[in-house]
């Protein structure tokens, strides 16, 4: 018979590799591939040397660790949420307490690995070095990374239905307040897919930020550059405007029997995505004031929300897979790009309102989810 | 004639003339549709899987039948404007969903078969969104959640509650607002005894308010507790009154 530890190691250990090998062939073809042979072994040891030496560029490689701690940990929680799995509370909460808790960490310690193989040599190479706050703070992190994990996963072998606002905070929303519709989809990325918006909104804001660089780098701040980089976090959005979608056709469709007028189910849908692009709004808000106007900003902001607008209402065509999404979504991009770099830009918001409110009012009671026949 | 024959006579003539205009409004308010379909409709991926030409639904209690795959749910998803259709609804031949999809909207509630919600919200959002938008007596909502037994769980998220306290929020969201039509899609699954009693009671209390019904069940429905007005089959890819 099979150990506990073997089964657990299949289910995921094992799984966590297997769903990943995309992302660690990326990986190791960004950290091997993209370097010459022979230098191999000099680049990584600049490379460590660069990050012992500078506390900057330390946190920035801690944060990239810890975002890969939390990446084990939402795997592992999202296992024990999926269905077929449920049979893990029961034969999980049975095991002794030291011994399930050394199973978790083993297997925290285990997905974790190819950070704590990669820190170890960074501790070794500083040691060597005599630097040695940096190795031990390099140590304690990656140790804490192995631990942190298991009180969470603790608490949901004892509290199955907690994902992200767990416990407490969860209970005292839901005892105080009503959730209205526009906050529905918000709350099932942040519950059910943190991860899904945590990414796009890491990629959407280091867009902004390296345009705000490069902006910086001029004499003279030109709007129509930060626009363009307003397209590109409006496009990086698509993955969550297809969730979106496919949210609504799964979990509301019980809305469609409620007496609310098409105007203010527009404007719970413009809710939704000015409230999704709060971040970057605020950011914008706080890095172009000093730079630009006031109604330069609103440009810049009504730009992105209306593009999130069109690309969003686009999919009330319910043949509108991601690929043609895609497409329509580029040219659409480029279309608005070009009046910019012209300066039509409010007749290019003005055209993004009205073909998002002209396929909105035309196709919302006509939707259907579309179900491929040759699925 | 005596003093007393007179006044029995008169009471009689009196009973008599309220019993044939309380038959004639009976009949008249029997009669009256409750829904009406014109050429409705509906196709799923090109494949027609309702064809009604004409139907007149009149006031009462009504047993939706068919086999499984017969078009029910699609029937009552077309009815309840979860889907679109080409065709016309018309609500006591007056409220289109052409022309009125927000009216009718208001005065058709539907509880689905398998009720599925977004895990993370509670009982009580949902009632919430139903009450802002439907309308209705709370007083009235909060004592039927508590008959059904739902007040205890109302502040949990649904993800924590059983099929059958699903059922029961689904039904009891069914009731709210001031429906004409309620739109009740297998509503005896899943569900304990006293909650059946329950909602037997509750389609009595309303049907006697006027509220119409058209309920789908592969469980008998108890003719005793709750009297049909007639029977809808479904089959064939239409709908025809017995």
């Amino acid at each position: 018979m099979r150990s506990t530890t073997s089964i657990l190691d299949k289910i995921f250990v094992k799984r966590f590799y297997l769903e990943n090998v995309g992302f660690f062939l990326i990986l190791f073809y960004l950290f091997f591939g993209t370097v010459n042979g022979a230098n191999l072994i000099s680049y990584h040891h600049a490379l460590i040397r660069g990050f012992i030496s500078s506390t900057g560029f330390l946190l920035i490689v801690l944060g990239i660790w810890t975002a890969y701690a939390i990446k084990c940990m939402w795997f592992v929680m999202k296992t024990l949420h999926s269905p077929g799995y449920d049979f893990l509370f029961s034969t999980m909460g049975s095991i002794p307490h030291r011994e399930r808790k050394w199973h978790w960490v083993r297997i925290q310690t285990e997905i974790y690995l190819p950070v704590l193989i990669y820190s170890a040599v960074s501790i070794f190479i500083a040691v060597a070095e005599h630097r040695y706050i940096p190795a031990a703070i390099i140590a304690v992190v990656n140790i804490l990374h192995c631990v942190w994990p298991l009180w969470l996963y603790e608490r949901k072998i004892w509290k199955p239905d907690t994902i992200f606002f767990t416990g407490y905070i969860q209970q005292w929303i839901n005892k105080h307040f009503i959730k209205p519709p526009v906050l529905f989809f918000i709350y099932e990325l942040l519950t059910n897919f943190p991860m899904r918006i945590i990414s796009t909104k890491l990629a959407s804001t280091g867009v902004l930020w390296l345009t705000f660089l490069l902006l910086s780098r001029d004499q003279a701040f030109d709007l129509r550059g930060l626009q363009l980089g307003v397209i590109c976090c409006a496009l990086l959005h698509m993955q969550l405007m297809i969730h979106h979608r496919a949210f609504d056709d799964t979990y509301l469709s019980f809305m469609e029997n409620l007496p609310i007028p098409l105007w203010k189910i527009y404007a719970r849908l413009t809710g939704i995505y000015v409230l999704l692009f709060l971040p970057e709004i605020l950011m914008i808000i706080v890095n172009a004031a000093h730079a630009t106007s006031a109604v330069g900003i609103a440009t810049v902001l009504i730009t992105g929300i209306s593009l999130m607008m069109v690309f969003r209402c686009l999919l009330y065509f319910p043949k509108m897979n991601t690929e043609i999404h895609i497409r329509y979504t580029l040219s659409i991009s480029f279309v608005t790009l070009f009046m910019i770099l012209a300066h039509y830009e409010w007749l290019a918001i003005l055209l993004l309102q009205l073909a998002a409110a002209t396929l909105f009012f035309s196709r919302y009671r006509k939707y259907e989810a579309y179900i491929d026949p040759d699925l | 004639m005596t003093l007393s024959t007179k006044i029995a006579l008169k009471k009689n003539c009196v009973y008599i003339s309220e019993f044939f205009i309380f038959t004639f409004l009976k009949h008249d308010h029997m009669s009256e549709s409750v829904i009406t379909l014109k050429n409705v409709r509906k196709a799923y991926q090109g494949n027609p899987v309702l064809e009604i030409p004409f139907l007149e639904v009149p006031v009462g209690i009504h047993w939706l039948k068919g086999q499984n795959g017969a078009g029910k749910t699609t029937c009552m998803k077309v009815i309840a404007g979860l889907i679109p259709f080409s065709g016309e609804i018309l609500l006591r031949e007056d409220i289109s969903n052409k022309y009125n999809p927000v009216a009718l909207r208001k005065a058709i509630n539907y509880a689905e078969a398998e009720p599925l919600f977004p895990a993370y919200l509670t009982g009580n959002d949902l009632l919430a969104l139903y009450m802002n938008t439907k309308g209705g007596d709370k007083d009235w909502i909060n004592e039927v959640a508590t008959q059904l037994g739902i007040h205890a769980y109302i502040n949990f998220p649904v993800s924590s509650y059983s099929s059958g306290m699903l059922k029961k929020l689904s039904l009891l969201l069914a009731f709210t607002g001031t429906p004409q039509l309620i739109l009740l899609d297998e509503p005896l699954i899943t569900i304990d005894t006293a909650a059946v009693e329950t909602l037997y009671g509750l389609i009595r209390e309303k049907s006697e308010q006027g509220v119409s019904f058209i309920i789908t069940s592969h469980q008998p429905i108890d003719e005793s507790v709750i009297r049909l007005s007639g029977v809808l089959n479904v089959a064939d890819k239409t709908i025809t009154r017995n």
